[in-house]
């Protein structure tokens, strides 16, 4: 037995971009155990949610829960509202907000492949990854206004429509990506130096995916086939756009790449769908009633399942708003899948999590 | 979302019986003031299609210590921290110190009197 060290990662730290801060107990480099908190930022959006803002405001400030994903907090309270209010939307704006949705599950996805090269010390890939991904963060401002922190989603609908042309410029762009995207699944798939890094690297297996309630690429690259866009048909139609379940067997670092890259296709397919069959109908449903009663919407956001609580009182103020979102899910995996790894192999594993701390600590 | 009332006695009893790690997926917990009393939340959703809520949920007084349910549920440990921190709900087994630093205000989301 070797002597033990303590090393901690985090809050600030070179390969952890998040207020999230781990504790690692090593012995001969191995990783024996693992603390985590999260303490850093909370930033109690839940109860001025429930104090400072209106109903109709909630949607502008759960926008700002996260950066990257802040369509899916606009898009699960607009439907969780909605839940309160009792209405249904128009059938544009449910088409709408998945495109946005799959816009965003885009640029995500290469975020997180591209953290995933650079702590894997692929700094080329890391750069490519990235000036790839530009192309959905313009779409995101050309269609929504914004890169990030988009106010699409509004209760009752969407705030913006989406021009023929637009459309049109859409499908262009997706055209001129998909080379890309196919020398990106080359080189993730079969580049040697990064096979090294990722193969067997961080493995969670299925079992322990189901028995710690792991959500999204995470719990997909370990087999466990959970996806809110299979199983929720009545807020937003994902079947009728193309959405197909991936997963993979694997577990490590290696499997949630490529679950992420060929999540971009079906996103991609989403897209084209929804543009090539948008239906003509009004943008937003009207009503002058107050929430009332208690409701929850599930999400599939870019990491996973997020989930919203909210409950009403027939005012303008919430009595109470619960954001679930999918990392909170993920840090008992999280902690679980370090154990066993090389410390050096600690950096590639967080960034293959795609933690969010920003939506964990709201 | 299917609500199943349960109580501080029978809680554990009344999970235990319910969830299969292989057909269940448990969510989060959640806890809403309710007058002088709480509400406290489990969520669990099935994985079969098309996916439905369960919340059990217990009517507690504040100064009554929910049971932990982490050796029914082996990731309900972070939920139930939460709850300890940002709502000032006593859980057994579970310390403050874990989405909030130790010594900062108890239960930020209460409402004010």
């Amino acid at each position: 037995m070797g002597r033990q060290y303590e090393i901690p990662v985090g809050a600030q730290h070179i390969s952890l971009l998040e207020p999230l801060h781990f504790k690692f107990t090593t012995e001969n480099e191995k990783i024996i155990r693992t603390d985590a908190n999260v303490y850093y930022v909370h930033r109690g959006i839940e109860q001025a949610c429930c104090s400072k803002f209106k109903f109709r405001q909630v949607s502008f400030v759960v926008g700002r829960v996260c950066g990257l994903c802040s369509i899916s907090h606009t898009t699960a309270y607009s439907q969780v509202a909605e839940k309160l209010l009792k209405i249904d939307i128009p059938k544009r704006a449910k088409y709408l907000r998945m495109l946005v949705i799959e816009l965003d599950r885009i640029h995500s996805h290469l975020l997180c492949l591209s953290h995933v090269a650079e702590n894997s010390g692929f700094e080329a890939l890391f750069m490519k990854t990235m000036q790839y991904r530009e192309f959905s963060m313009e779409l995101l401002e050309a269609v929504c206004g914004n890169r990030i922190q988009y106010d699409f989603s509004i209760v009752g609908g969407v705030a913006r429509d989406l021009k023929p042309e637009m459309g049109q410029l859409i499908l262009q762009r997706l055209k001129n990506f998909m080379p890309q995207l196919e020398e990106l699944v080359g080189i993730y798939q079969h580049n040697r130096t990064l096979s090294l890094k990722n193969k067997g690297v961080g493995v969670l297996s299925k079992d322990d995916a189901m028995r710690l309630n792991v959500v999204g690429p995470l719990a997909r690259a370990a087999g466990l086939a959970v996806d809110v866009r299979n199983e929720t048909e009545d807020l937003l139609p994902w079947k009728e756009v193309g959405f197909e379940m991936i997963t993979d067997t694997a577990g490590d670092v290696h499997a949630r790449n490529m679950i992420r890259l060929r999540e971009i296709y079906i996103s991609i397919r989403i897209i084209q769908n929804i543009i090539n069959g948008l239906p003509e109908s009004a943008l937003v449903t009207e009503t002058k009633a107050f929430p009332d009663g208690e409701g929850t919407v599930r999400l599939e956001a870019p990491r996973g399942e997020l989930f919203y609580y909210a409950k009403g009182n027939k005012t303008q103020v919430l009595e109470r708003l619960k954001i679930k979102a999918p990392t909170f899910s993920n840090v008992a995996g999280m902690v679980h899948a370090f154990t066993g790894n090389e410390y050096g192999s600690a950096a590639a594993i967080i960034a293959s999590y795609d933690p969010c701390l920003s939506c964990t600590a709201r | 979302m299917k609500k199943i009332e349960t109580n501080l006695a029978d809680l554990k009893k009344d999970i235990g019986a319910f969830y299969k790690p292989e057909l269940h997926h448990f969510i989060v917990m959640n806890a809403v003031q309710s007058g002088d009393k709480m509400e406290v939340q489990w969520f669990f959703n099935d994985y079969a299609y098309p996916g439905e809520t369960t919340c059990f949920y217990a009517l507690i007084s504040p100064e009554e210590e929910v049971p932990g349910i982490k050796d029914i549920v082996a990731s309900a440990w972070v939920a139930e921290a939460e709850l300890v921190d940002l709502m000032n709900i006593k859980v057994e087994n579970t310390m403050k110190g874990f989405v909030l630093e130790p010594d900062f205000e108890s239960g930020p989301l209460l409402k004010k009197k």
